[in-house]
């Protein structure tokens, strides 16, 4: 990162360097404002968490710690509220589109960062941008009307389920896994790749052999955060995974997710519901929590074996 | 409480409207036309579900409670007066190519509770049963568990789609798919069932032969304002009943009156 400096050359911290008070003051607010944004962002992070905490912890009383992570069926007329079903529904959808996308995404990467001409990088990578930026409520729709029937045609089911959640997961996890390797791609030194060409090795030889293994822990990365959006996507899984809490049956029988569960079910929750439904939200957290510390950690490991 | 507005000498009072969704259509555009019509009144109407609105009128919080289902044991010591409003069926609804027309209320029972999964078993075409069911919050799912599934569960591998129109749109598109809508909503996408012999129309429900019926009610407390009670006179009028009512798709609570039920 280097720092933009204004245009007298003057630093801030140098606090040798001749400033005009006003400059001086100017200076002090925007660092402070900055200081603000973060702690913003930060204090939103931990409102939320510790609200979800709050509301939620009672899932220990009742139904009870065991009946809530061990319970086998989610059933708010019945009064059960067992979260094995959705979260193996999560681990499905999760799974499914992660064995789709990955490789899509990987090989996008690699086109955009190694193969692809400078015109043809400028159509594709903001194609792929583009994808990010569509609502999910899009991508849901498009499942439901286009996708869906084609699966319920090759499953022989209604098409609401896993295959269909997936492939719409796939397509959405693709930008953030691309860009994230690209980047890794990219940080590659490029003196590696000019020696192994200068070896003679092939483009695949030099990709397959060098560069691949030289980023793989950005990749894994790129998939460990692709891996966070897909397990915290809602909206367009509500809308083609079916929302039956059960467990897996096959590739086009419906399914529940964590996420999608606490959507079907939050305008009308009360009481124990209710507070299941945090439980619900508290389980995300520490799923969403654990990857993050997973892909500190990778980094960590990266930069000492840099 | 009734007249938050009614601060400064009476300029504009309110009428708290909380409830059913499914009765939205008829709250909304009567409350539109009676706030109209009345000067200084105005009728605040939202959806938050029948329990929400049972809860609400109970606490005071609003002046009518809207709910597409009865009161339950534990809300009937509330003490809560009961205007009935209007009738509506839940149809029974399958692709229109499919050649089943009729089914006996335990036939949709076992299709419901996942013991009849092919269409073959109920007189049709060798074809697998697509079950479209509703969310758990649905005042529809909730009224035809209690007819139609008496003390048996739903499949619980069955498609839930949270809203009347996702269920239509996709057994409009789905050979082997069969679910339940309100009437109101029924369209020549899809195809309503006879349910024991009886198709689902106003003659059968006024005459109490279709079985899957249900009573949409206004829940009042004795303490009601008179622009409120004016308000339900107005929904309860012909000039709502048959027009609004009627258009939302809905019977008219005066229609079994009519024929001296």
């Amino acid at each position: 990162m280097t720092e933009p400096e204004q245009a007298g050359s003057e630093r801030v911290n140098g606090g040798l360097k001749m400033m005009s008070r006003a400059t001086y003051v100017r200076e002090a607010l925007l660092k402070n404002l900055f200081l603000l944004c973060a702690i913003v962002a930060v204090a939103a992070v931990a409102l939320i968490f510790v609200f979800t905490i709050a509301r939620g912890w009672e899932v220990v009383k009742d139904p009870g710690l065991a009946a809530f992570l061990g319970g086998a069926e989610w059933s708010s007329t019945l009064g059960r509220f067992g979260i094995l079903p959705l979260v193996a529904g999560t681990l499905a959808i999760t799974l499914g589109s992660l064995v789709l996308g990955a490789p899509l995404a990987i090989g996008t990467a690699i086109f955009l960062s190694e193969i692809a001409s400078p015109r043809m990088r400028s159509i594709v990578r903001p194609a792929v941008e583009m994808l990010a930026g569509v609502p999910s409520v899009v991508y849901g729709f498009f499942g439901l009307v286009i996708l869906r029937p084609i699966v319920a045609e090759i499953t022989g089911g209604m098409g609401f389920g896993t295959l269909t959640a997936s492939v719409i997961l796939a397509v959405m996890i693709v930008p953030t896994i691309a860009t994230l390797t690209e980047d890794a791609l990219g940080s590659v030194p490029s003196g590696i790749r000019e020696a192994s060409y200068a070896m003679g090795a092939t483009t695949w030889q030099t990709i397959y052999k060098v560069l691949l293994p030289a980023a793989k822990i950005g990749i894994i990365d790129a998939t460990i955060l692709g891996m966070g959006r897909a397990i915290g996507e809602t909206m367009a899984v509500v809308m083609v995974a079916g929302n039956a809490p059960q467990f897996f049956k096959g590739l086009g029988a419906p399914i529940a997710t964590l996420t999608s569960q606490i959507v079907i079910d939050m305008s009308y929750a009360t009481g124990t519901h209710k507070t299941a439904l945090f439980g619900l939200a508290i389980i995300l957290f520490l799923i969403s929590m654990g990857l993050v510390a997973l892909v500190r950690a990778l980094s960590r490991l990266n930069e000492k074996k840099a | 409480m009734a007249l938050t507005g009614c601060t400064a000498g009476g300029e504009r009072q309110e009428v708290i409207v909380t409830g059913s969704t499914t009765l939205l259509p008829i709250t909304e555009v009567s409350g539109e036309m009676y706030t109209e019509s009345h000067d200084g009144i105005a009728i605040l109407v939202s959806g938050m579900g029948s329990s929400a609105g049972i809860e609400s009128v109970s606490k005071g919080s609003s002046d009518i409670g809207t709910s597409s289902r009865e009161l339950k044991d534990a809300e009937l010591e509330l003490g809560l007066e009961d205007t009935p409003v209007a009738y509506d069926a839940i149809a029974v609804i399958v692709h229109p190519d499919n050649p089943v027309s009729d089914l006996s209320t335990l036939e949709v029972r076992s299709i419901f509770a996942g013991v009849i999964t092919n269409w073959s078993e109920v007189g049709g075409p060798d074809l697998p049963i697509g079950l479209v069911n509703r969310d758990e919050a649905s005042g529809t799912r909730e009224a035809f568990s209690k007819i139609i599934m008496d003390d048996a569960q739903f499949d619980r591998g069955a498609v839930v789609l949270p809203g009347t129109g996702q269920v239509r749109s996709v057994i409009a598109d789905v050979q082997g798919a069969i679910g339940y809508i309100s009437l109101g909503f029924v369209t020549d996408d899809v195809k309503a069932v006879a349910i024991d012999g009886v198709e689902p129309s106003e003659a059968t429900v006024v005459s109490g032969a279709y079985p899957v019926q249900r009573v949409l009610h206004f829940f009042t407390k004795e303490d009601l304002s008179d622009i409120a009670r004016d308000y339900i006179a107005y929904v309860l009028s012909p000039e709502v009943q048959d027009t609004i009512v009627r258009d939302a798709g809905f019977i008219p609570i005066t229609a079994k009156e009519a024929v001296g039920d």
